[in-house]
């Protein structure tokens, strides 16, 4: 075995320049293939963390429409109760989300789209979905009259701080231009897991929303987020949710991953689908064109090697090997240059408008790896077929007879 | 005046339930398969997920959504509604006195190119209204510029890595040339001569290579376009190759090929005739 890999060996380095191309060659090619592999499940990996480290593993919508997207649950004081009173679950903790308008502050003009931001009213003793940056969160604002936390960007433009003061005023139905704004503390800056780097965002207390939008109150809440009790698991909790009969939709964190992957995120998953296989096709293409010409330019060196009393299949081992160092090689050269790459491709795709600024398109899996050498593998064996056969049923005598006529 | 509604629907057959004669309604080819609806079905529709304050409809027609790529992804499950019956089918109890709220208004200007004079006085004359000239640069447009640098992103690696390979190849080839080229050069043939005949030989292959990657392309952009279109049971267009597209691929492909040529004949050239033949 030794001696077939020394002669793959010594046939690579004879051709310095065509082997150094042909492993670039496999490197570009696996870099693109490997960058594939992180995009086709990257975005649901992202998304699934990104649902997890929110703390909450069920959620409870009024329709089977995209959350925030559908009709709100009506009559959610009872709905809370009863979800609440399951043993399955731990904690459940109501969200709305309202458009409201800054009117004091640094605000731009009021003509300006920016004026608006989105208020997420949620309850102050449960666990925040959001990450504190600065001062402090609703729970430990006690005493401070209508609390409110900002993200960054909101905090930027407004030149605010904890401690600052701002009026909103809510946007939620018809009549909400009519009632007075209400002043809030700035207590905390906080990052939103699902906000994109332009999103304005504010969260404050779900009395305080509702205080907002008075008008709005019968339409009842956004959404339920339920973390169901250690040792019981999600499919249970949600599984008891939906057996209270309570006429609503409920979906565990997986069923959401699974159904943005299906639908939302399908595009990417399809797209390097279709340039991995484009990608492996190439590379399978590559080294075989280059094996077989190579190969095909020492007829007569192995013909000779042959007739000195190589075995055949020390000779097609020799020519196996040779496709597997090649693309080894330049599989292992791919790895560093595909992850720089999937850094840049990630950086043009997250500039699409409303992709939390905590999602990637490209994760790194170990799930991924194997995949992309198990496909390399297969790559470096198919394309060594062709010129393995030449080899096996090369005609000693007759090949050395045309060398020596040639 | 129609207007698509994206609302809770549940739709049901209600033929016979019908007192009056229901205001008519459209509803998407998909909603028709899927609820196994026909025209003149008479349907019962409701803004509300549990169904209350339903109203019946009868079906005048069935349309095919226009394709969104932004929403391809998606089953158009979708209604239009004549905008009285919408907003009579939507507003809460609660606001049953108050102005009918909408959410667009569309505008046509005598002059298109008022558009964005329009849009700003619009803007200072009604405060809190938003006004945007439909050729603004909005989401949609930015989503597809993001989309668009990363299939050229992507385009740039694969033609790296296509660089590489042709390079590799035409050393190969030249390589197999060398005893003739020793000769050639032995018998007079100057370096710039042989340089021209492969120069010639690289653009006739790079021609060739190019002209029949389009001819693939044009065969399997029928095959893409069909097999999208099924799964995502749509009429989106996904693959288009247009006059651009093929003039940019020459472009790039030509110079590619010819060059590629060039430099693995300039490699074998520099070396002395004696060495090209083996002497």
């Amino acid at each position: 075995m030794l001696n077939v890999l020394r002669l793959a060996w010594l046939s690579s380095v004879r051709q310095p320049g065509r082997t150094s191309l042909g492993v670039l060659g496999v490197a570009a090619v696996g870099a693109l293939l490997f960058d594939m592999l992180l995009l086709s499940r990257g975005l649901v990996v992202s998304f699934r963390d990104l649902l997890d480290r929110a703390g909450f593993d069920v959620r409870v919508l009024a329709t089977d429409a995209a959350p925030l997207a559908g009709p709100r649950i009506l009559d959610s004081g009872t709905v809370l109760a009863t979800i609440g009173a399951l043993p399955e679950v731990e904690a459940v903790v109501p969200i709305s989300i309202r458009s409201v308008e800054i009117t004091s502050g640094n605000a731009v003009s009021p003509t300006d789209r920016l004026e608006r931001v989105q208020f997420i009213g949620a309850d102050p003793q449960a666990r925040p979905m959001w990450t504190l940056v600065e001062g402090r969160d609703l729970s430990t604002s006690a005493g401070t009259s209508r609390p409110l936390l900002v993200n960054r960007t909101t905090a930027a433009r407004l030149q605010a701080s904890p401690g600052s003061e701002l009026s909103l005023r809510g946007r939620c139905g018809s009549t909400s231009s009519v009632l007075p704004p209400l002043a809030f503390t700035i207590v905390g800056i906080v990052e939103f897991p699902f906000d994109d780097a332009d999103a304005e965002t504010v969260a404050g207390q779900l009395l305080d929303l509702e205080r907002l939008c008075a008008d709005d109150q019968a339409r009842g809440v956004d959404m339920l987020l339920v973390r169901s009790k250690p040792g019981e698991g999600a499919e249970r909790a949600a599984s008891a949710i939906q057996t209270a009969n309570l006429g609503l939709h409920v979906v565990t964190n997986e069923e959401l991953v699974e159904r943005f992957s299906r639908v939302e995120f399908s595009y990417f998953r399809q797209i390097s689908f279709v340039l991995a296989t484009v990608t492996l096709f190439f590379g399978f293409l590559l080294i075989a064109v280059l094996l077989t010409a190579s190969v095909n330019q020492r007829l007569g060196e192995i013909a000779a090697l042959r007739a000195m009393g190589l075995s055949r299949w020390r000779v097609v081992a020799g020519v196996l090997c040779e496709s597997v160092m090649m693309v080894g090689a330049g599989a292992i050269l791919a790895i560093p240059v595909g992850a720089g790459l999937s850094v840049w491709l990630d950086a043009i795709l997250r500039a699409l408008p409303g992709i939390p600024t905590d999602v990637h398109f490209f994760v790194f899996e170990t799930r991924a790896l194997f995949v992309y050498g198990s496909l390399l593998a297969a790559a470096s064996i198919g394309a060594a077929l062709y010129p393995m056969r030449i080899v096996a049923v090369l005609p000693i005598a007759a090949t050395l007879r045309r060398e020596v006529i040639g | 005046m129609a207007i698509a509604a994206s609302i809770a629907v549940t739709a049901q057959r209600a033929a016979g339930d019908a007192t009056g004669v229901p205001p008519g309604v459209l509803l998407s080819r998909q909603l028709m398969e899927s609820r196994q609806l026909r025209v003149g079905d008479v349907v019962r529709l409701s803004a509300e997920p549990s169904g209350a304050r339903s109203r019946l409809f009868r079906i005048l027609g069935e349309y095919e959504p226009t394709p969104d790529p932004m929403r391809f992804a998606q089953r158009r499950l979708e209604a239009r509604l004549h905008l009285p019956d919408i907003l009579a089918l939507t507003r809460p109890p609660t606001e049953a006195n108050a102005p009918a709220t909408i959410s667009s208004i569309n505008v046509a200007l005598v002059d298109p190119s008022d558009a964005d004079s329009f849009a700003r006085d619009l803007a200072v004359r009604l405060p809190g209204t938003i006004a945007v000239p439909t050729t603004a640069p909005n989401e949609r447009t930015s989503t597809f510029a993001v989309i668009e640098r990363f299939h050229l992103a992507v385009a740039v690696v694969t033609m790296i890595g296509s660089a590489v390979f042709l390079l590799a190849l035409m050393l190969m080839l030249v390589d197999e040339r060398r005893e003739t080229v020793g000769t050639l050069r032995l018998i007079g043939f100057t370096r710039s001569r042989i340089l021209m005949q492969v120069l010639l030989e690289g653009t006739l292959i790079a021609l060739a290579g190019a002209v029949a990657g389009l001819l693939f392309a044009l065969v399997m952009q029928d095959a893409f376009n069909r097999f999208f279109q099924w799964r995502y049971d749509t009429a989106l267009i996904f693959l288009r190759i247009t006059p651009g597209v093929v003039a940019q691929s020459l472009l790039l492909a030509l110079p590619l090929g010819i060059g590629a040529s060039l430099i693995a004949s300039w490699i074998l050239l520099r070396q002395h005739p004696l060495a090209l033949t083996r002497r």
